[in-house]
């Protein structure tokens, strides 16, 4: 459980400092259950700061979208730090940015929050449809205590819960400048259960599977501007000399641009599922995305976005690194 | 016009001129519609555009930047800076683009008969004034006096040489060309174009001004046009944006609700200031 | 123009004759969502549903559509394309409909695009009224309502056992006519029938933009840092202007192997920050807010100074699927409230 008025107050405390641009947090949605990304740029801004098992999103994209328009003569960069407020799996993807040297250490003030599992909102949608005043849920042991019009149900979490948070090993953010409450040890491990699953099915089935999950993409792009890790300055998918991926829609170029987007997050996915809840067509995104997680894992024991220290996947090299694959 | 405003038609290369060498080449294309009648019917006005295509690799929009007073073929000059136009600039005589057009606005002519005008150009921003300018001297008793400034960076980069060279030998129109940077045996002045229209000068009286070029420098001109008496109706400018269909439909080229492609490209400064929205 | 009655029994019938003479377009569940496809029998229809996610404008304005074929190179030749295919959408929302009318006057005008006007006269729009209006519905924010007939050629409103059948236009009245076995005249009881069915719906939307005045307003805000504070936790994806309906901004390019190509147009997005990069480098909308700034005033202030109608259809599309809920409803109602 998360105390809003301490995170209100470490809110208020970052974007007090001089050297801080901004502090982006959550606060309530226009509707239901939604919650939504709010940044503070005074103290006073940090009232409206909450956290609870609806903050889906992971905020680290947004260091990343940092635009940088083209100063006026006799004018600075602005060099302030941005304040974030992340969950566990929220601060791997910073770690993992600060690998690639992406971004600078001291460039974020990072407010970390122990997290014990948030809500899919599609599966909350399906359970109570229609909402518009805000629904509140919040954390109550195993179970969530959802609130909708002065009526609380508990709920068991497993049954609200995106799979992500099932299996997570890093509730507590990997990495903080202010840590809201007290830290939280996970006694879950990724088992990549569907992804055994789904290696059993035939060459066959794999490949109808996807073709029908691809056949829906309408190349929005939601999975890449809403991954924290998809900050490369421009897209392969935009690039027109060459071009790598066409512009029609369809099932060969929508394969392309799925697959290598997976294979450009290869070692670098660090599992917050933004892309999945992002993607307004429902494809599981997270299924490509833990295949090539579980690959890494077993080939070089290797796991993205856990320790800043370490050089990111592919700018390392064993001489005992496996090598079966290579022809 | 035909049924379908996507499909070009096809025309031949007849010429292809260099006009400036260096990073950012600029190339002349003469073109001429392979179907005969077309090519006769083909009328349009100065400051009016096409869309020139290479098949395979794209579509761009450009200033038709030969006068209508010239028959039986359009040209178009084009700076080598993307995709389609780095195709385009490996072009040869003999080769087949697509074409579609005129498309745009244009500058008045029928309304400025009478009239002084002040052609005040920079790089590759003289093509649609090249247009404009012959269009004139063609017509040359309609209109009073003409003042050509134009300025490129160097003496390299000075696009339509023999065409400012003959019509420097002319007694009825007067050019001002200008370099930025100090050159060997360069006479005539250097600096920018706005302090070339200064020192200039051109009188406001029964005067327009027209000006094309790159966007820092129309800022500054036409800052020097109001000091030297000019109203925001007697400037006029054209504009550009990427921009894919010309034909006010792909969204892209929008100042407001204005498409430039369609309600551009020539706006008067009156215009300018009236309307909000990013350019 | 005409008002009948056609038993719900009888749809089956009715479907199966259209299917037989036409292509057919409706609603079918597919993977948990709904998809307006080509159907071969009634049974594969699914008309409990409030509205696909992808929009059925996209079976007249193409998400992608190959323009014309051509031989690539410098020896060109060019090879038009048929697009003369007859269609009947069964099942489309007035909301969708709308949107169609919309995009209409975006497409006609000085040069008319054959794509979307030969389709548009190709297709018969045999609407479904809606019973069901989701959360983020707000078409009533519009003065138009879940049952209006107003867009279609043909209107279905479920009132029991039977629908009630509006047919608008001659092209409606071709389609009832042959098979005019099938339908009843209304009676006024019917007609009363289908108004408490649209009134019902009316009362469940129960979110409301505030329109009036929109247009001048943001003629007024244009520099304001309201736009800043809407557009700072955009991502800057493309779900709102893929899946609405009335956003038609396209893409055109040439894709060609070394024998064979066709210039296409595709969706495009002003969301993107390539959608307006010049070749030269400079982009005139650089920043987020720059762009869904665009959004929201094409939606609301161009197109109604164009053609004198707000491009927005409060389908709710948007709102629902922004994975950072930025809200239409909210940014247009603050809009309305924000200080000049």
């Amino acid at each position: 459980m998360v105390d809003n008025n301490q995170l209100r107050e470490a809110v208020k405390k970052t974007i007090s400092r001089d050297d801080v641009k901004y502090v982006v947090g959550y606060e309530k949605g226009t509707y239901g259950f939604q919650t939504t990304p709010c940044f503070a740029y005074k103290p006073e801004d940090a009232d409206k700061f909450i956290f609870s098992p609806l903050c889906v999103h992971n905020l680290s994209v947004f260091p990343m979208l940092e635009e940088k328009p083209p100063l006026r003569k006799g004018e600075e960069p602005d060099k302030r730090k941005i304040g974030v407020v992340v969950k566990g799996c929220d601060s791997r993807a910073i770690v993992q940015i600060l690998q690639e040297k992406g971004l600078d250490r001291d460039k974020v003030v990072i407010i970390g929050i122990p997290c014990t599992g948030v809500v899919d909102p599609k599966k909350l949608e399906k359970m109570f449809p229609g909402h518009i005043k805000n629904v509140e849920v919040k954390d109550d042991d195993d179970k969530f205590a959802v609130t909708v019009d002065g009526k609380t149900q508990k709920i068991q979490k497993s049954e609200l819960i995106p799979d992500k948070c099932k299996t997570c090993e890093y509730p507590t953010p990997i990495l903080y400048d202010i840590l809201i409450g007290k830290e939280i040890k996970s006694n879950k491990n990724e088992d990549y259960k569907k992804v055994n699953e789904f290696e059993k099915k035939s060459l066959k089935d794999k490949w109808e599977y996807w073709e029908k999950q691809f056949d829906k993409c309408i190349r929005c792009y939601a999975c890449r501007n809403a991954c924290p890790l998809c900050y490369c300055k421009e897209c392969m998918v935009d690039q027109l000399n060459p071009q790598w991926v066409r512009r029609s829609v369809n099932i060969s170029e929508n394969t392309a641009w799925n697959l290598l987007r997976a294979f450009h997050l290869a070692g670098r996915c660090i599992g917050c599922g933004q892309c999945e809840r992002s993607c307004p067509m429902d494809i599981p995104l997270m299924e490509l995305n833990k295949k090539i997680e579980k690959e890494i894992r077993e080939m070089f024991e290797y796991e993205a976005g856990v320790n800043a220290e370490e050089k990111p996947l592919l700018a390392m090299f064993k001489p005992d690194d496996p090598e079966e694959f290579i022809l | 016009m035909k049924d379908n405003p996507y499909q070009p038609w096809l025309a031949n290369i007849e010429e292809i001129r260099d006009e400036v060498g260096g990073q950012r080449p600029i190339k002349t294309f003469k073109l001429k519609f392979q179907d005969k009648e077309l090519q006769n019917n083909f009328s349009y006005i100065p400051g009016q555009c096409a869309m020139v295509s290479l098949f395979g690799e794209g579509e761009c929009f450009f200033a038709i930047s030969s006068s209508p007073t010239k028959k039986g073929f359009i040209e178009v000059s084009v700076m080598k800076l993307g995709k389609v136009t780095s195709a385009l600039h490996d072009l040869e005589p003999g080769d087949i683009v697509g074409v579609r057009g005129p498309y745009g606005n244009n500058f008045d002519v029928k309304g400025w008969k009478g009239k002084n005008l002040i052609f005040i150009g920079g790089g590759i921003g003289q093509a649609p004034l090249r247009s404009l300018i012959n269009y004139v001297v063609d017509n040359r008793k309609d209109y009073g006096k003409l003042d050509i400034i134009y300025g490129a960076r160097t003496s390299k980069d000075i696009s339509y040489k023999d065409e400012f060279a003959e019509l420097e030998k002319r007694k009825d129109v007067d050019v001002h060309l200008s370099i930025d940077v100090k050159e060997e045996g360069w006479k005539k002045f250097v600096g920018f174009v706005p302090d070339n229209l200064l020192k200039v000068k051109p009188s406001p009286k029964n005067s327009i001004a027209i000006t094309c070029g790159p966007p820092i420098m129309i800022k500054f001109v036409i800052q020097n046009l109001e000091k030297l008496g000019f109203t925001e109706d007697q400037i006029f400018t054209t504009l550009e944006m990427r921009m894919k269909c010309g034909i006010g439909k792909c969204g892209r080229c929008n100042i407001g609700n204005l498409y430039v492609c369609k309600d551009g490209p020539v706006f008067s400064y009156k215009q300018l200031k009236n309307i909000y929205g990013e350019r | 123009m005409d008002s009948l009655l056609l038993s719900k029994n009888d749809l089956p019938k009715f479907m199966t004759e259209l299917i037989k003479k036409n292509k057919v377009f409706a609603p079918v569940e597919s993977n948990g969502t709904i998809i307006y496809e080509q159907i071969t029998k009634p049974s594969e229809m699914n008309l409990d549903f409030c509205k696909s996610e992808y929009p059925p404008k996209a079976l007249i304005l193409n998400q992608t559509e190959t323009l014309f074929k051509f031989t690539p190179g410098t020896k060109a030749k060019i090879e038009s394309v048929d697009i003369d295919e007859k269609k009947i959408i069964f099942g489309i929302r007035p909301c969708d409909a709308k949107s169609i009318a919309i995009l209409e006057h975006a497409f006609k005008g000085d040069y008319k695009d054959p794509y979307f006007l030969k389709k548009r006269e190709n297709t018969v729009l045999v609407g479904l009224s809606c019973t069901k209006p989701e959360i983020n519905c707000f078409c009533t924010s519009f003065d138009d309502t879940p049952a209006s007939s107003k867009y279609l050629d043909i209107l279905l409103t479920d009132i029991g056992d039977n629908y009630y059948v509006e047919v608008t236009n001659d092209k409606g009245k071709l389609l009832t006519k042959s098979m005019s076995q099938l339908f009843k005249p209304a009676k006024d009881s019917d007609i009363k029938k289908k108004k408490e069915v649209e009134k019902k719906a009316v009362d469940i939307i129960s979110r409301h933009q505030k329109t009036n005045g929109i247009a001048d307003k943001l003629d007024k805000i244009f520099e304001h840092p309201f736009w800043k504070d809407i557009a700072f936790k955009c991502v800057g994806c493309g779900t709102c202007t893929y899946l609405c309906p009335t956003c038609h901004c396209f893409d055109i390019q040439d894709e060609s192997t070394l024998t064979k190509g066709a210039r296409v147009r595709v969706w495009d997005t002003c969301m993107n920050p390539e959608y307006t990069l010049h070749a030269s480098g400079y982009n005139p909308r650089p920043a987020r807010t720059n762009r869904v700034r665009n959004r929201i005033y094409h939606k609301y202030n161009y197109y109604p100074k164009n053609f004198d109608v707000i491009a927005c259809v409060g389908c709710g599309r948007c709102i629902d699927l922004c994975p950072v809920n930025i809200d239409i409803i909210d940014v247009v109602t603050r809009a309305g409230e924000v200080k000049p």
